[in-house]
Order: structure tokens, then C-alpha cells, then sequence
């Protein structure tokens, strides 16, 4: 039955899409023989060089046409044209015979002929490049007008980006005169009203990008916020800061690794040296490896970047010569593994069920294998500390964790440690710029309510 | 498949069962996987580095005549830096290395800086200012939620502020919220980490044993 | 002099990564582009000096016979055969007298391994065995014109035995190395169930919600399908924007405190 049922409608969808094919095709004719009358061209037809960018794009604006949702309304879509000099097509066609060159140098390997002939195409492509300024000026000789373009019926403006690679095949010159046309396209492409000729028109690179002022400012009152704060720590005022149970654990897991003879492992995580919480976490690290090295217990670092082990050996070094035990130092402490993810989860899982750490740190950048580090390290009965800025990663160290410092926390963890006054001057500026978001979020919030948007906009940064 | 291809399903099988009997408990055949693994990932990465950076960027750069003589030096002084990093197998001169890794942090930094600073204060700041009381009961309730649960949350990041009275009440309720957060997550997760196993019995029971057609 | 350079460079180049931010102009990105070649650039010598800690971390288990030195052998034979690999490729169909020629490189390393521990006359005996092995793989190398070694074309890349080691020895550890968050997640579920405090069993609560939303058999599924969409839309959308929020404003300030040489940790002393 229910077959059944599923036969008659598949071979009603056919017979309906057939039939709406003929209606199509019926439609497609009357109109063939309608005649449309031209529709009128679109206004204020303007272009400019587009603002905040590096060059090699142009915006177009317009005002629609009169046949655009109104009038006969027979306007469906508008073609953009840029007259463009023939010095241009023999651009193109250069262009191929660099690329044939190109494919024949795959085949038949590096082989001088090939090589001359690339050098000389290069050459006389440069060659062009050089003209195009002056081939554009000649305007309306020597060239033809090109479609680079086309908006559906009610958009009023287009971007002619192009691309600021020499050699790409949408290269955009800069500093060249360039003209544009706006065509108001009918259903019968042939039917339709040009705009006026806009130009000359150049495009070029700006030098400040007017749509990030409001960044600048925040950044520059941030800067202000933070270098004020660490100044009056500096001067000696007292900053509170409230207890982070994490890095109260981290003193006595150290001692605790003492007791029981067993080594710690320090995790810097999956992040280069560049990444911030890379950073944070050597600040931690250099705490750590000062009291290991008091308490003569030893230490692990497997690392995963080469970069972050040059770092962390630096750190650790400093940390036992701060501790005045230069001579434990082992160069070793610090050491590379792989830089593949699941080869060096596979390695330090071996290190954590073979030299049984008493203590397993995590600070850093993690991923996917946060998981399998934190289980492993639980199930060998190590006690565990955790910090990360990767939120997808901070619930399965929650769970497989004793302590977990969550995001900013990691950030402040670094200032807590080093428990310098100039550090922890920065934790107060962070907090002031926190206490201002809210202040901000509050304000823009009744006026969004009121239906005022300009105070959202200034958080919304130009590209 | 050939001889060379059957061994290559066989070798495989033999490493994923190492690999997996690690969870009954460490044994020589996981050893021996890691040691392989280990081993051949860093010759890996090494071999893909040395091809796309130094080669690509650095050797192909130099020896490009197309470019100008600016673009053919500048790489250069990337190579300078990488060889100083090589100081630091001597003792003596081992400082030196904190050059390039100084022009890294301090390149980066600036880097991080900016792209933490739009997208993750400025624009979430934003995407936080909504009209609250704009749509039905359900909406209302849903955006009051969002926005208090942003601020509380905020408020727990608090770190030179004493957590009591209202201010330990909002940082309380900000906790709640992210231990919400964290579970939710959590939860989500979890199938799609099921699936991961699925794919390796898939492999053994499939493709190596063809249990499964 | 060593410490204030490296300082003054994270101050230099800091400054000019924010100032072209703020540069949209083409030689700023210009720029911008070397800098970040550079950086790769140091990132394949940085790399050298890794595999260096990874042969000495090996070569001292092995010589001081630390447990399970014998597995080092098996970790520096992978490293140094993918290099072999990555640097050589076959010119026709037959790989000729390549694999004799790998052997040799290989036997001459671990040669060296043992010269390093042996003592008196072994030694000798050692590098003269090293030598030996070095002399075949030179002839074999300098004869054998079926496969040759590249270091300025990428052909290594190419090379099939480069491949094969990768698809059939990498992929599959990889992968079931990545399959175990199965086990672990479980678990982790596991120890999750036996909530500590408040705060462990709201995380518990949510989890349980998002987890028990596919399941149409259960009474009231319909009521945790939407309970997760609401945690995932409303909860979720606020702490997530709180922990970004915070998370932004701490990598600022560290960032800016790095440029400014307030942040000196990560930089040795002496």
C-alpha cells in the first residue's frame, strides 16, 4: 500500500516538472515576441576608489532605475562595465603562454630552452605592465568596453576588487585611469540602458584605515589603563588580589612530588611560542622549575615545538641559577619530541604510566588530546593542574582535573606567580577594562532598546 | 590489492591493535608503536618543513631572477636568524638565539594583540548590546538571560575585587553559568568522539578481517 | 648587551605588527608577508634543533641503558629513514640498489651510537666499521643511477616510500590514537557522574541534558531535546561570550606587557 502511495507521487512530481517545463517554454515565447520597451538608466552614477583598503578596487553607487520595483518594472539586473585598453588582452594571452611554458617544465623537467623562453615572456609581460597607464589614458581609443560585473535588480552599488598580484588574471592596476558604465538589464538581455560614463577614476592604498579609529582608541586607553596601574604598583600601592585555588595547588603538589620522590610533568601544550598562553604558561613554568630545583626534585618537559623547547630551556636554566643550584640544570629536562599531535600524546602518555609523575601540569594551548592527557594522567593517580584559553578544551579538564584555571584565569595565573608587583598591576588594569565593557554593554543596551544603533556601530570594526 | 598492499593493511591492523591495548595496561607493543610513531612523525614534519618552509620560502625566493633585488635579500636575513638559532648548541655563543626568538615573540604579540582585541572584546561587546525587551515573553526572558549571564560571568573574571555580598553573588551565579557552559559542551561532544572509535573497529573488522561487507 | 637587544627586538617588532594593523597600504603588508616568512623560516632550524634533543635524549638511554633503551633504536631508525626518504627520489620504474644504499646509511648511524658508549679498542672498531658503511653508501650512491638525492627540487616530496610510510604506518597510529577519546571520554563521563560539589553536578546536569537529546525512546524526550537547544542558545551563549570576552582582555594585556618588556619570563637570564 504504502508502496504504492510512494509510485503515484514520484510519478506525479514527473508529471508535474513536465509540466511546468511546457509552461516555461510557453512563457519563453510570448516573451520572444513581447517587445520590451528600453528601461530607464540608472542616476547618479558614481565611482571612487574604494576607502580603507591596499588598492586595486573600486566602488561603484548608484541611485536605481526608474524601472527598478517600480515604473514598468522590467529592470533584472544591472552589468557593470570597465573599458579596458587591448593592452589588456595581449596581458591574457601572455599569460597562457607563461602557463603552457609552465606545464611543459612539468613534463619535461627544468630544461634551459624552457627557461629562455620563460625569462623572455616574463619580460615582455613587464613590459605591458608598464604601459597599461598610458593605454588606459587613451580612452576611448585602442579598447572596449568589458563586463567585470553584475548586482541583481535593487542593489545600488558593486566593488570592482581586483586582485594586487602582477601576474594574477584579475589584476587591478593602481594609479590608472580607469571608466565605468552601469547597464540596466531586461528579461531580453538586449533590451537595456546604459549610465552614464563615469571617469577617470583611480584607485590606490591608504596609509591609515579610518574605520579602525575606535580600535586605536580603545588600545591606546587599554595601554594607558595597564602602564597606570603597574606605575602605582610600582610605587608601592597595595593591589588585593583574590585567592585562585589552581595556583595554590601548584605549591603543594610540588611538595608533594618531593615527598614521594617522584618527578613533575610540565605540559606547555600544542601552541607555538607566539601564542600568548604559550607565554603565560612559561611565566608558570619559571616559578615551578625555581621550587623544583629548591627541593631538588625532578622535573619533565616533553615539548611538541621545537621554538617552545628552545624557550622553556631557557626558562627552566634561569629558574635553577635563580634557585643558586646552577649545576643541577640538565640540558635534557627541557627536550623535543615530535611535532605531530597523537605522536607526542602517545609519548608523554608513555612517560606519565612509566615514571609515574607525582604531579602533571597543564598550561598552554591544547586540543583533542587534552582528553586523552588528563584520563591517562587521573587513571596513573597524579595529581593534576590544568589551565587553558581553548574553551572547547576546559570542560574535559574539569572533569579529569583536581584544579582547572579557566581562561582568563591562566592569564592571571602568570601574574599571580611571578607575584611581582608590576604584574599584577596589569591584573587591575584588565579588571578596569572589564568593569568598562559592562558599563558599555549597559549603555548600548538602553539605547538599542530606544532603536539608537550608532553605539553598537563603534564596536563593529571596519575590515 | 597486491602483496605490498595486503602488508600495508596487516601492518596497519598490527599498529592500531598496539595502540589500543594500551588501555588494558602499558606493554611492549605499544612501546613499540610510540617509538615508531614518534620517530617517523618527527622525520615527517621535518622533511614537510624543510620542502614548504626553507625551500619554498627561502630558496625558491633567492633564486628567483623575476623578483627584484630587495625581495631577493630579504629572505636573507630570515636565514641569518634561523642560523642564530643554531647557537644555542654552544655554550658560549647560545645567546644569540634570543634574537629570532625575540623578533617571533615580539612579532606575534603585536599580532595577537589586535586580533584578540576586535574579535574577541570589541565585537563580542557588540553582539552583547541586543534590544532586550523587543519580541515575545520567550525572547525576553531568553535575551535577560544571555545579557546577566555575560555580566556574571564577567564579574567572576574579577581578580582584584574581593567575591562577597552582591559582587561574590553575581561572581556565584557567573560560575553557574559556565559550569553550564562546560557540561553542555561536554555533553556535545561525546557522540562525536563514539563516532572516532566506530571508524577504527570499522577499519579492523572491515577492511583487515572483512567481518564486515 | 644580551639581554637589552632581544628586548628592544620584541619592542620593535611588537610595535610595528600593531602599527600595521592600522596600515591597510600595500607595503605594509608588503612587510608584513617577510615577517612572516621569516618566522618560518627560523621555524625549520628551530626544528633542527629538536631532532638534535631527540638524538641526544636517545643516544643517552641508550648508552646509560635507561629502561626500555631498546626502544630509542627503533624511534631514531624512523626519524632517519623519513629523512632518507624525504631527500631521495627514483629517476625511472626500478628502485635499483636504493635499499642497500638506505641500509648502509642507516648501519653507519647506528655505528656512530656505539662509538659514542664504546671505550679503547672497540671504538676504533666502531668507526672503522662507520666508515666502511659510509664508503659503500657513497659508492652505492655515486654508481646507482636509478635514484638520486635532491635538495633543491622538491622531488623528495614525491618519493612513494616517503608516501607508503606515511599512509600505512602514521595514518593508522594516528587515527586510533585519536579514536581513543572514545575510551577516555567515556570515562571521563564516568568520573563526572560522581559529583564532588555543587558546581560539579551543574556541569553534570547540563551534560547529561545535551547527551540524553537524540534519545526518542526515553519519557519526555521531547522536553531534553529542547532544554539542550535553550542551554546551547542561552546559557552557553553567555558564559562562552564572558570566558572570550575575559580571554581577549588577558591576551591583550600579556601581549602588551610582553611589548613593553614588563613581561620577562619567557626570556632567560644571563
Amino acid at each position: 500500500m504504502n508502496l504504492k502511495l510512494i509510485v503515484i507521487f514520484l510519478l506525479m512530481l514527473c508529471l508535474g516538472s513536465f509540466a511546468l517545463a511546457e509552461t516555461n517554454t510557453v512563457n519563453k515565447d510570448s516573451t520572444a515576441v513581447d517587445s520590451i520597451a528600453p528601461p530607464a538608466p540608472v542616476t547618479m552614477f558614481k565611482a571612487f576608489d574604494t576607502p580603507n583598503d591596499h588598492g586595486h578596487s573600486i566602488t561603484l553607487n548608484w541611485q536605481l532605475s526608474a524601472d527598478d520595483g517600480a515604473g514598468q518594472n522590467s529592470v533584472l539586473q544591472y552589468q557593470i562595465y570597465r573599458w579596458v585598453p587591448y593592452l589588456m588582452d595581449s596581458l591574457t594571452t601572455l599569460r597562457k603562454a607563461m602557463t603552457t611554458v609552465k606545464e611543459e617544465e612539468i613534463k619535461r623537467g627544468h630544461e634551459k630552452v624552457l627557461k629562455k623562453e620563460m625569462r623572455s615572456l616574463k619580460k615582455e609581460y613587464n613590459a605591458v605592465l608598464k604601459e597599461l597607464p598610458s593605454a588606459h589614458k587613451a580612452y576611448p581609443n585602442n579598447g572596449y568596453w568589458k563586463e567585470v560585473g553584475k548586482v541583481p535588480a535593487g542593489t545600488k552599488s558593486y566593488k570592482n576588487t581586483g586582485s594586487k598580484e602582477k601576474e594574477s588574471q584579475d589584476y587591478l592596476p593602481d594609479l590608472t585611469d580607469f571608466y565605468y558604465r552601469v547597464d540596466a538589464v531586461t528579461k531580453d538581455s538586449t533590451v537595456r540602458a546604459s549610465s552614464k560614463v563615469f571617469g577617470p577614476v583611480q584607485c590606490s592604498g591608504q596609509w591609515f584605515n579610518t574605520g579602525r579609529i575606535p580600535v586605536l582608541v580603545a588600545v591606546i586607553l587599554f595601554t594607558f589603563l595597564t602602564i597606570y596601574f603597574v606605575e602605582k604598583a610600582k610605587n608601592g600601592a597595595k593591589l588585593y588580589v583574590r585567592p585562585l585555588s589552581g595556583i595554590e595547588a601548584v605549591d603543594d603538589a610540588i611538595g608533594r612530588a618531593t615527598e614521594m620522590g617522584r618527578p613533575i610533568l610540565y605540559i606547555l601544550g600544542l601552541g607555538s611560542v607566539a601564542d600568548i598562553a604559550t607565554i603565560a604558561s612559561f611565566t608558570i613554568l619559571s616559578r615551578v622549575a625555581k621550587q623544583v630545583a629548591e627541593y631538588q626534585t625532578e622535573l619533565l618537559v616533553p615539548t611538541y615545538d621545537p621554538l617552545v623547547m628552545a624557550v622553556a630551556q631557557e626558562v627552566v636554566k634561569s629558574a635553577y641559577l635563580d634557585a643558586g643550584r646552577p649545576d643541577d640544570y640538565k640540558e635534557d629536562t627541557v627536550h623535543f619530541v615530535t611535532q605531530s599531535q597523537f605522536a607526542y600524546v602517545a609519548a608523554v602518555n608513555g612517560i606519565m604510566l612509566r615514571e609515574l609523575p607525582a604531579t602533571n601540569i597543564y598550561m598552554g594551548v591544547f586540543f583533542a588530546e587534552s582528553l586523552i592527557l588528563a584520563e591517562t594522567g587521573a587513571l596513573a593517580g597524579s595529581i593534576q593542574i590544568a589551565g587553558t584559553d581553548q574553551i572547547a578544551q576546559i570542560p574535559f579538564f574539569i572533569v579529569a582535573c583536581d584544579y582547572t584555571l579557566i581562561g582568563e584565569e591562566l592569564y592571571a595565573a602568570s601574574a599571580y606567580l611571578g607575584r611581582e608587583p608590576l604584574l599584577l598591576g596589569s591584573l587591575k588594569a584588565q579588571d578596569y577594562a572589564k568593569a568598562l565593557v559592562i558599563i558599555l554593554a549597559i549603555i548600548g543596551l538602553i539605547m538599542s532598546n530606544f532603536g539608537w544603533t550608532q553605539f553598537t556601530d563603534l564596536f563593529k570594526v571596519a575590515n | 590489492m597486491g602483496f605490498w598492499g595486503q602488508f600495508g593493511v596487516w601492518l596497519a591492523a598490527l599498529l592500531t591493535i598496539g595502540i589500543i591495548s594500551f588501555l588494558y595496561k602499558d606493554n611492549f607493543l605499544y612501546k613499540a608503536c610510540e617509538a615508531i610513531f614518534v620517530g617517523i612523525s618527527a622525520g615527517y614534519w621535518f622533511i614537510v618543513y624543510y620542502w614548504d618552509n626553507l625551500y619554498k620560502k627561502f630558496y625558491l625566493q633567492v633564486t628567483n631572477h623575476d623578483l627584484t633585488s630587495w625581495e631577493r635579500i630579504i629572505p636573507w636575513v630570515g636565514f641569518i636568524l634561523g642560523v642564530m638559532m643554531l647557537s644555542r648548541l654552544f655554550e658560549k655563543i647560545g645567546w644569540l638565539s634570543r634574537w629570532p626568538l625575540a623578533f617571533i615573540v615580539g612579532a606575534t604579540a603585536g599580532l595577537y594583540m589586535m586580533i584578540y582585541f576586535v574579535s574577541n572584546a570589541m565585537a563580542q561587546v557588540a553582539s552583547t548590546i541586543i534590544p532586550v525587551f523587543i519580541g515575545d515573553w520567550a525572547t525576553i526572558i531568553a535575551n535577560f538571560f544571555i545579557v546577566a549571564g555575560t555580566f556574571c560571568g564577567l564579574v567572576y573574571f574579577f581578580f582584584s575585587k574581593e567575591h562577597k555580598g552582591a559582587f561574590g553573588l553575581a561572581s556565584r551565579v557567573g560560575i553557574w553559568f559556565l559550569m553550564i557552559t562546560f557540561g553542555a559542551s561536554f555533553g556535545y561532544t561525546v557522540m562525536s568522539r563514539m563516532s572516532l572509535m566506530i571508524g577504527r573497529l570499522d577499519f579492523l573488522f572491515g577492511t583487515w578481517l572483512g567481518m564486515i561487507k | 648587551m644580551k639581554r637589552q637587544i632581544p628586548f628592544a627586538l620584541v619592542f620593535i617588532f611588537g610595535f610595528f605588527t600593531i602599527f600595521q594593523y592600522f596600515v591597510p597600504h600595500e607595503s605594509s603588508e608588503w612587510v608584513y608577508e617577510f615577517l612572516l616568512d621569516w618566522i618560518l623560516i627560523i621555524g625549520i632550524f628551530a626544528l633542527a634543533l629538536g631532532i638534535w634533543s631527540l638524538w641526544r635524549v636517545s643516544i643517552d638511554k641508550i648508552n646509560n641503558r635507561r629502561p626500555n633503551w631498546g626502544y630509542s633504536y627503533v624511534t631514531l631508525a624512523g626519524l632517519f629513514l623519513m629523512i632518507i626518504f624525504g631527500f631521495t627520489a627514483k629517476n625511472g620504474d626500478s628502485w635499483g640498489y636504493y635499499f642497500p644504499f638506505v641500509i648502509a646509511v642507516l648501519l653507519v648511524i647506528i655505528m656512530l651510537i656505539q662509538t659514542i658508549k664504546a671505550k679503547g679498542q672497540s671504538k676504533i672498531l666502531y668507526i672503522g666499521l662507520a666508515l666502511l658503511f659510509l664508503i659503500i653508501s657513497i659508492l652505492i650512491g655515486y654508481f646507482d643511477k636509478s635514484w638520486s638525492i635532491h635538495f633543491s627540487t622538491s622531488e623528495g616530496l614525491k618519493n612513494t616510500m616517503f608516501q607508503d610510510f606515511f599512509d600505512y604506518i602514521l595514518i593508522p597510529i594516528l587515527s586510533t590514537m585519536f579514536s581513543l577519546l572514545a575510551f577516555f571520554i567515556a570515562s571521563a563521563a564516568y568520573r563526572a557522574f560522581r559529583a564532588r560539589n555543587v558546581l560539579a553536578t551543574i556541569l553534570l546536569v547540563a551534560a547529561l541534558i545535551v547527551m540524553l537529546r537524540f534519545n526518542f525512546y526515553l519519557p519526555g524526550a521531547e522536553y531534553f531535546a529542547r532544554t539542550s537547544t535553550w542551554l546551547m542558545n542561552v546559557p552557553n551563549l553567555a558564559a562562552n561570550r564572558a570566558i572570550v570576552i575575559g580571554i581577549g582582555l588577558g591576551v591583550v594585556a600579556t601581549a602588551l606587557k610582553v611589548i613593553l618588556g614588563i613581561e620577562r619570563g619567557y626570556m632567560g637570564k644571563g
